[in-house]
């Protein structure tokens, strides 16, 4: 059996560790083995004590099954065997003993196959963060980076506890100032090695290339608000080579004939003058509506029963500056007593408003009868008159002057309450002795531009103020007074009067105090040749220039009374000068003219033209050019001159009548004739221009009337040509012989 | 040279001639009798002026050119004689 074991065992197809072995039904219930009971198909397998199966080989030798693995079994190693119940004869017999651990374990423990890879769906993921690798760049950034080497270095200053709150003052301090205060490393060349930077870091910005420019200009619509140029001009060179070339002269060869002919042209004619428009200046009225006057309307009339009627009224002026609305202007005028039976002593200088024709506004009281009385033209408050008794009289109203402009329309006259015109009381009067010996027939401020030295020099005026008056009177002096306090008037103590310390009313204001009664004339111009006269010319009125000469002339009109006399004119230079004996003299008139065979009662430059002077004379009335003289026969009592035509002047009468005359339109006559305008005498005519619109002339006559005209526009507004061509029209009146 | 100073002296010597300028086409003064800033204000406004009229007047017919030009004021007359490359300027004071 051993044998047959051998060789069953090499010619077996079956794995050699394994022995197919048929096992009776006796020892299968003995090893409890039972096919299909114990072992089954799927649970094949039977572990056999080894002890048991060598029992059982020796209890049945040869019987027994595993008597063919008898060796086998007694040389396995382990305690149990394997017998695996072939169900399906796969090594030719229904059971197998198997016969190496190894293979027991392998049957029993077959290694776990190998599952294969599941090759699922490959999801895409987001790619992860790699790892960071170094290559050696956080190095580099180590080394540039920034860090601090060292802590913070903390100071920290605080004051001792006393001075708290004190102010502090730090200042700056230079290190070099002091020696050892600080320590330097400067750095210096070594020579030992020279490093020479081949690479150097450096930072770069690309700035866009930028170019600004400004205007001024508006902010919606943009375009340049002012623009600052300069002219283009030629080197003198080149207009040097310009006027060498030929083309120049060519052009002005030929330009000339042209140029010639055009300015011929206008000397011949003018081209552009409209003669139909300046045919007549009526032309220019507006008012055609048919209500053009052309004479002089009755505006005002002024009378006062108490203070006027039956005085003959000498003087007449309009307010130089109180005016405004029509109703609102001022006039003055002066009375003189000449009625015997008046019940009045005192005369006075009216003030009418034209609001209100029949009270006078305010009464100026004067000492005496007034013949002649101005407005100071630099301040209007201040009034001069001359008296009959010779005396200069100063009033000051500017106390009253509010009162005066007060008047208006519309406004109650409340200042009126008392019904009483206020009477202003004069504030100077000048010394009796060293007044005039004769009445004061004509008194003139001296013009703002110039003023006169004690010697008669006229000097220009600082102050642009007149305060020097000018009297003349017929005990052949001419006065000149000066209202300022008499610094310059310097005389002998023996001279100077006492200032007598009057009771003077309150209300009198002390504008005049160092003048009253000691107020004594600058210096007088006497004329000595006249000797030959008698003394009692008569002197009437003077007039000067408004000329800044250096050498000023004034025209004098002497004329003498009763018949055979003759009224001269005189012109004359009242600079005093020095005759043979040292004395101080006035000089010799220069020019000496008879035409007026009787009184000469106005004297009047005309507003326009400095050398135009009209003089009126009993019989006859004078235009004069200084130097050149034109008469006309004609009786007339006082004359003035239109303000704003240079042509036009007015004329009054003995019988009351206004001749108005224009020298464009005629020359042989007055052009209108106001005739009975009053019944009697017309003794002063003043023209005043209210307005652009509004030119009145003031008369005053012998019976206590003042009459005020409106002058209507043709005699009032000039046409083109008269103020330009001037004097050229009285040439040739000078031709007529008279 | 001397026939535009004997020019200018022709034109001056007329009646109320204030002033002479010779401009040339850019409006620079070459020559004057005014003073330098009326000269330059002068040239500079009345070469635009001319300029102006020139071209009016070749509008309105190609075949036409200014000859002259006149312009008077309250106060004086202008008077401007153009050419091709100069023109003539000359204030005159009218005497009337």
């Amino acid at each position: 059996s051993i044998l047959l074991l051998n060789w069953e065992l090499s010619n077996q197809d079956h794995p050699e560790d394994i022995f197919p072995m048929v096992l009776t039904s006796a020892t299968q219930e003995l090893f409890d083995c039972q096919a299909d009971e114990d072992v089954t198909g799927e649970s094949p397998y039977k572990l056999l004590e080894k002890d048991d199966i060598i029992q059982d080989i020796k209890t049945r030798a040869a019987v027994s099954d595993f008597s063919p693995v008898k060796q086998i079994v007694l040389d396995y190693p382990e305690d149990e065997l394997l017998l695996v119940y072939d169900r399906d004869f796969t090594y030719g017999q229904s059971f197998y003993l198997v016969l190496t651990p190894e293979a027991k374990d392998r049957i029993l423990n077959p290694p776990k196959p190998e599952t294969p890879e599941v090759f699922e769906k490959e999801v895409v993921k987001t790619p992860e963060p790699k790892p960071w690798i170094s290559l050696g760049s956080d190095k580099e950034i180590d080394e540039e980076a920034f860090k601090e080497s060292r802590e913070k270095l903390l100071y920290k200053f605080s004051r001792v506890r006393r001075k708290f709150g004190v102010p502090v003052c730090f200042s700056d301090r230079n290190t070099a100032d002091a020696k050892d205060d600080y320590l330097e490393c400067a750095s210096y060349q070594d020579s030992r090695f020279s490093i020479k930077q081949m690479q150097r870091d450096c930072g770069m910005q690309a700035v866009p290339r930028l170019q600004s420019s400004s205007a001024q200009t508006q902010w919606k619509f943009q375009k340049n608000i002012f623009t600052q140029y300069t002219p283009r001009e030629l080197s003198v060179e080149e207009k040097e080579n310009i006027l060498q070339l030929e083309s120049l002269k060519n052009f002005c060869n030929s330009v000339t004939p042209r140029v010639l002919q055009a300015l011929q042209q206008e000397g011949i004619m003018n081209v552009f003058f409209d003669d139909w428009k300046a045919l007549g200046t009526a032309a220019d009225d507006g008012d055609w509506a048919g209500k053009v006057s052309e004479g002089l309307m009755l505006y005002q009339a002024f009378t006062d029963q108490k203070y006027t009627k039956d005085k003959k009224i000498c003087s007449i002026n309009w307010h130089p500056t109180i005016y405004g609305k029509v109703q609102h202007l001022i006039i003055k005028i002066s009375i003189s007593l000449k009625s015997n039976n008046s019940l009045l002593k005192a005369s006075f200088i009216l003030f009418y408003t034209f609001s209100d024709p029949s009270n006078p506004q305010l009464l100026l009281e004067c000492p005496d009868d007034i013949f002649a009385f101005e407005f100071c033209p630099s301040d209007p408050n201040i009034i001069v008159g001359g008296c009959i008794n010779g005396q200069v009289v100063l009033w000051d109203i500017s106390a009253h002057v509010t009162r005066l402009q007060g008047t208006q329309p519309g406004k109650k006259v409340s200042v009126n309450t008392d019904n009483k015109t206020p009477i202003v009381h004069y504030c100077a009067v000048s010394a009796l002795e060293s007044s005039h010996k004769a009445p004061i027939t004509d008194v003139q401020w001296l013009p703002t531009t110039f003023e006169v030295t004690r010697m008669g020099l006229p000097v220009e005026n600082m102050y642009n103020i007149s305060a020097q008056v000018v009297t003349c009177s017929p005990d052949c002096t001419i006065m000149f007074w000066d209202v300022r306090v008499s610094s310059l008037v310097s005389h002998s103590a023996s001279e100077r009067r006492p200032i007598m310390d009057q009771k003077t009313p309150y209300s009198v204001p002390d504008t005049f105090k160092h003048l009253d009664r000691t107020w004594k004339p600058l210096f007088r111009v006497l004329q000595g040749f006249r000797v030959q006269y008698k003394m009692s010319t008569e002197m009437f009125y003077l007039q000067f220039p408004n000329l800044k000469i250096s050498s000023i002339h004034i025209v004098i009109v002497y004329s003498k009374p009763n018949s055979c006399c003759d009224g001269e004119i005189i012109y004359t230079d009242w600079k005093l000068g020095k005759d043979d004996s040292g004395r101080l003299q006035s000089a010799k008139p220069l020019h000496c003219f008879s035409i007026h065979h009787w009184l000469v009662n106005t004297v009047q430059r005309s507003p326009f033209f400095k050398d135009i002077i009209l003089t009126a004379g009993s019989w006859n009335f004078a235009i004069w050019k200084e130097g050149v003289m034109v008469t006309t026969p004609q009786v007339c009592t006082v004359g003035c001159w239109s303000l704003s035509r240079p042509a036009v002047f007015f004329i009054g009468k003995e019988d009351g009548s206004i001749e108005v005359w224009n020298l464009l339109e005629k020359t042989n006559e007055p052009v209108q004739i106001h005739s009975h305008v009053t019944n009697a005498k017309i003794t002063c005519i003043k023209p005043w221009a209210a307005s652009s619109k509004q030119h009145f002339l003031a008369v005053t006559d012998d019976i206590g009337m003042v009459r005020v005209f409106e002058i209507p526009k043709t005699l009032y507004v000039p046409s083109r040509s008269e103020v330009r061509q001037g004097p050229s029209h009285f040439p040739y009146l000078i031709a007529r012989p008279r | 040279m001397a026939e535009v100073e004997e020019t200018l002296k022709r034109i001056q010597s007329q009646n109320g001639v204030q002033g002479i300028i010779i401009v040339n086409t850019e409006g620079i003064p070459i020559k004057t009798t005014l003073d330098n800033a009326s000269t330059v204000q002068y040239a500079g406004l009345i070469h635009q002026l001319v300029m102006k009229a020139r071209s009016t007047v070749r509008d309105i017919d190609p075949q036409n050119d200014l000859t002259f030009l006149r312009v008077r004021s309250k106060k004086n007359e202008i008077m401007i004689a153009p050419d091709k490359d100069y023109f003539l300027i000359v204030i005159q004071n009218p005497s009337d």
